[in-house]
């Protein structure tokens, strides 16, 4: 019996999904290993509160009172939490995967702690024996649908070895990879601006694909605000790639993708938030004033603790170091080398040479097609290196003006990150011909695995950094900082938002009767939640608050290393009569949260 | 027409795919071994035995690289007092203990020598031998023996007497002078806490100081918020009659600022002291000072 023959494109596409499972797979192995922030935290609570509104409007339909779930009352009840910080198609995915996904004992002692009241047993598809894993399963489909466009994206450039690398060199990047998995919308986000800016590419020759751009704006201004920011990026390119307008005084031809993009972006933002429903414009402005006007939380950056818009000059020069710094001390150093390598690749290439030696060349222009609006870069080269460049140095630039906040870190510009790996599988593309001419012509296997192998070489440190770094990817630094105990020694920030209790929960939950009066510092009360409801901590311990009184009244407390919070160690020290810890949570001998105990000798 | 590429090129290229692929090797194995070479548990164990075996009173005790000073503490801490925790400086201690990592040297030993050394694992054991400043008079400790006054811009003066842990001034709760452990520069320190008031001046003075060659003050702003809410400069004038009358400004960057004054001229003096703190804003001036008259 023969075999099937596989065409080039199913290939592809079993790569696409092996690549796509192999994220969901890795992603869903390990993050059980990973705390809760305080973001995450509330985007629980909020999910499983948007499902409650959806919960209700099916209860509405049976009654036939459809109408009373969009009453203003009623949503405001539901669509008011997490509002107006940030828009909901994400904690609505949550919520749902939760309700689908959840192995229910939601009528046993943890009843109390869901945020809406549990009518009943839950009927769900069990997957997860964790909720918490039930959370996050959308936000690891994002992943994996990042990593899988990026090989589509990049195959249309170079042959499979190199762009299957630049694949998993998006996700083997320990800070996104510490993203990836929560249910938040930082890794959920650089999805969409991967997605925004692919349509947007092939929009230039295909105006379906105009259309396509317009939708997927829509929806990323639906997962986080960092969606305002994709126009100017796409447009700096947009204005390179058609210079020659500029040239002649032409204005350039505003293309079908801008214009859906101005037209189905705030349709789909407005119709997906039942919140704005009520009060569009005043809802909106809150939303938009929300972010315009965020304030500066503390961040350690080279040693000092950023907490306002520098005012010196030396200050503002340090600061504007941030993004640029923070990115050459995270991604692994040999995909940054690789990056730059793609970079001088890209810089010397002329119009209309294929992107890569090698690689297919760039998709030919429709022979009918004439330059219209609707595709735009047909009379063209589509300057890939100019939309690489936009796309990999917008992000770092915005965070780079001196007055913008840099808390988050890498997590506020991690939209580049992508954009960056696929510079860095040009640059394996580059040297892939220049491996195959170093092997003698006649060891014809051994010059068909080269690309394979070298391929797969270029990926082992980033794939070995990235698993030595979980569960504290925040943490982390690369070879140039030296790791762990480099980055605390740069003054490099440690940690944010209380994630990293997690692995002293054992220790806390033993340190009975003393954790009834546990004060967790900055772990948020809905994370403690569901620490309990994942079976993780015992129903009986307590939470005493945030805060310097919520310290004093209690018998055991954490803290965590900031440079912001050392004020809490002295209220420590004060109200417990020691500064002896009874435990310190280190990784590589660096410490992220230290235990203390009322009457420690 | 296709070119071949110039021989300097092949030649250039060859040599990225060469770093590259070097780097690729290094990167990876030191990822695999770096988590091996921080120090392990049996290293603090050991290192904080040989320690308390030769441990003196008095003696102070860092880690190197100070990040690593919370971990020093789970081991040593019962030997680390708040008082020698949040220490105005080094220069009082003559016998240091430097636990140190991956090569890095303290602040705390410099200039001293080394007069044992000890390995465990990963980490190093010195005892550093320095000449430590005399202290005839520290101001935090004896902060009961100062009065505090308040005066008023129409040249008002309230006393402000003892009243239980602090120096409190009357009609306003938060006016008051009082030893506490404070943040500066995100250190803690055992400090005199001193607000500014407004239209005023804070005034705390020690009527019998006994004087050294130098005096050594340090001034700061407490509290990572309160620096985040406002910029207001704060002043503090330091008179010590017929031997020194001058002003040292202190601002949200300044850090622990230390300031040493030349007290040769009343060395072996008893005398008085007066603190004078000032501020043109005083809004959310959490103002922090220590002192020492030393010889």
């Amino acid at each position: 019996m023969k075999a099937p023959r596989l065409d080039a494109r199913r290939v592809d596409w079993l790569i696409t999904l092996a690549l796509a499972l192999v994220t969901v797979s890795w992603l869903l192995a390990v993050e059980g290993k990973q705390g809760f922030g305080r973001d995450e935290g509330q985007y629980f609570r909020a999910g499983e509160r948007y499902w409650g509104w959806f919960e209700e409007l099916g209860s509405n339909v049976a009654h036939g009172e459809f109408r009373r779930s969009f009453t203003a009352p009623v949503i405001d009840h539901y669509w008011s939490d997490n509002a107006p910080d940030h828009p909901v198609i994400m904690k609505t995915l949550y919520g749902l995967s939760w309700r689908a996904f959840h192995r229910c004992h939601c009528t046993g002692e943890t009843r109390g702690l869901h945020p809406i009241p549990v009518k009943g047993r839950h009927v769900t598809l069990p997957l997860f024996a964790r909720e918490s894993t039930a959370f996050r399963f959308p936000a690891i489909l994002f992943a994996a649908l990042l990593v899988g466009m990026v090989y589509r994206f990049a195959r249309a450039w170079l042959s499979r070895p190199p762009a299957a690398a630049a694949a998993l060199l998006t996700l083997a990047q320990p800070h996104y990879f510490f993203h990836a998995p929560i249910s938040c919308f930082d890794a959920p986000i650089t999805t969409m601006a991967f997605a925004v800016g692919f349509a947007y590419w092939k929009s230039l020759r295909s105006p379906r694909w105009g259309i396509a751009a317009g939708v997927l704006f829509g929806i990323a201004l639906g997962v986080k605000h960092n969606a305002w920011l994709m126009p100017f990026f796409l447009v700096a390119h947009y204005l390179w790639m058609r210079r020659g307008d500029l040239r002649a005084r032409r204005i350039p031809r505003p293309p079908l993708a801008f214009v859906c993009m101005l037209v189905l972006g705030p349709v789909i933002f407005y119709a997906h938030w039942p919140w704005l429903w009520n009060a569009p414009v005043a809802r909106t402005r809150a939303y938009i004033n929300r972010h315009l006007q965020h304030e500066h939380y503390n961040f350690e950056y080279l040693g000092l603790n950023w907490n306002n818009p520098p005012t010196t000059t030396t200050r503002k020069l340090i600061r504007a170091t941030a993004p640029f710094v923070e990115t050459g001390f995270t991604v692994p150093v040999t995909t940054l080398a690789l990056a730059a390598v793609g970079v001088v690749l890209l810089a010397r290439r002329r119009r209309g040479d294929p992107v890569a030696p090698e690689g297919p060349t760039e998709e030919p222009a429709p022979e009918d097609s004439k330059p219209t609006w609707l595709r735009p870069g047909a009379d063209v080269d589509r300057a890939p290196g100019a939309f690489l460049l936009a796309q990999t140095l917008g992000p770092l630039a915005v965070l780079a003006v001196p007055s913008t906040p840099i808390f988050g870190g890498i997590k506020h510009f991690m939209t580049a990150m992508p954009y960056l790996a696929v510079l860095a599988g040009i640059g394996i593309a580059r040297l892939i011909p220049v491996l195959a001419g170093v092997l003698p012509a006649t060891r014809v296997r051994l010059r068909r695995v080269a690309p394979v192998a070298l391929a797969a070489l270029v990926c082992l440190p980033a794939v070995t950094e990235t698993r030595r770094s979980h569960p504290d990817g925040l943490s982390h630094y690369n070879l140039l900082a030296g790791g762990f105990a480099g980055g605390a020694s740069l003054g490099m920030n440690r940690q944010f938002w209380g994630y990293s209790v997690l692995p002293m929960l054992d220790v806390i939950d033993r340190d009975e009767p003393a954790n009834r009066a546990m004060y967790w510092h900055d772990v948020i009360h809905d994370a403690v939640s569901m620490y309990k409801r994942d079976g993780r901590l015992s129903m009986g311990v307590g939470d005493t608050g945030f805060g310097e009184e919520a310290l004093r009244r209690s018998q055991v407390g954490i803290l965590f290393y900031e440079k912001h919070w050392t004020i809490y160690e002295g209220w420590f020290w004060e109200s417990y009569g020691t500064t002896k810890p009874a435990m310190v949570r280190e990784r590589e001998g660096v410490p992220l949260v230290t235990l203390y105990r009322r009457g420690q000798p | 027409m296709e070119t071949s590429p110039s021989r300097s090129t092949t030649r250039a290229w060859l040599a990225a795919l060469v770093a590259v692929s070097a780097l690729a090797l290094v990167e990876a194995a030191s990822a695999i071994v770096a988590p091996y070479r921080a120090p392990k548990d049996q290293d603090w164990r050991a290192a904080a035995q040989q320690i308390r075996a030769a441990f003196r009173p008095g003696d102070l005790i860092v880690a190197a690289p100070a990040w690593a000073d919370p971990i020093l503490r789970v081991h040593l801490g019962d030997l680390i007092p708040v008082e020698v925790a949040g220490r105005m400086d080094d220069e009082r201690f003559e016998r240091v203990w430097e636990v140190s990592q991956r090569g890095a040297r303290s602040d705390a030993g410099a200039g001293g020598t080394v007069a044992e050394e000890h390995r465990f694992g990963a980490l190093t054991v010195r005892r550093i031998q320095r000449n430590a400043a005399a202290v005839r008079y520290d101001f935090v400790a004896r902060w009961t023996d100062a009065r505090v006054t308040r005066h008023g811009a129409r040249g008002d003066t309230v006393a402000c007497p003892l009243v239980n842990d602090r120096l409190q001034c009357p009609d306003v709760a938060d006016n008051s002078v009082r030893r506490q452990i404070v943040e500066v520069d995100t250190r803690l320190r055992v400090a005199l806490l001193a607000p500014p008031v407004v239209q005023g001046t804070m005034v705390i003075e020690y009527p019998n100081v006994a004087l050294g060659r130098t005096l050594v003050v340090a001034t700061g702003l407490h509290n990572v918020w309160k620096r985040k809410e406002a910029q207001g400069p704060v002043d503090l004038r330091v008179v010590i009659p017929g031997v020194f009358d001058g002003t040292f400004t202190t601002r949200n960057d300044d850090g622990w600022a230390l300031h040493r004054i030349d007290t040769s001229a009343g060395a072996g003096r008893v005398a008085a002291v007066r603190f004078e703190i000032t501020s043109p804003a005083p809004q959310a001036r959490q103002f922090a000072l220590a002192a020492e008259a030393r010889l």
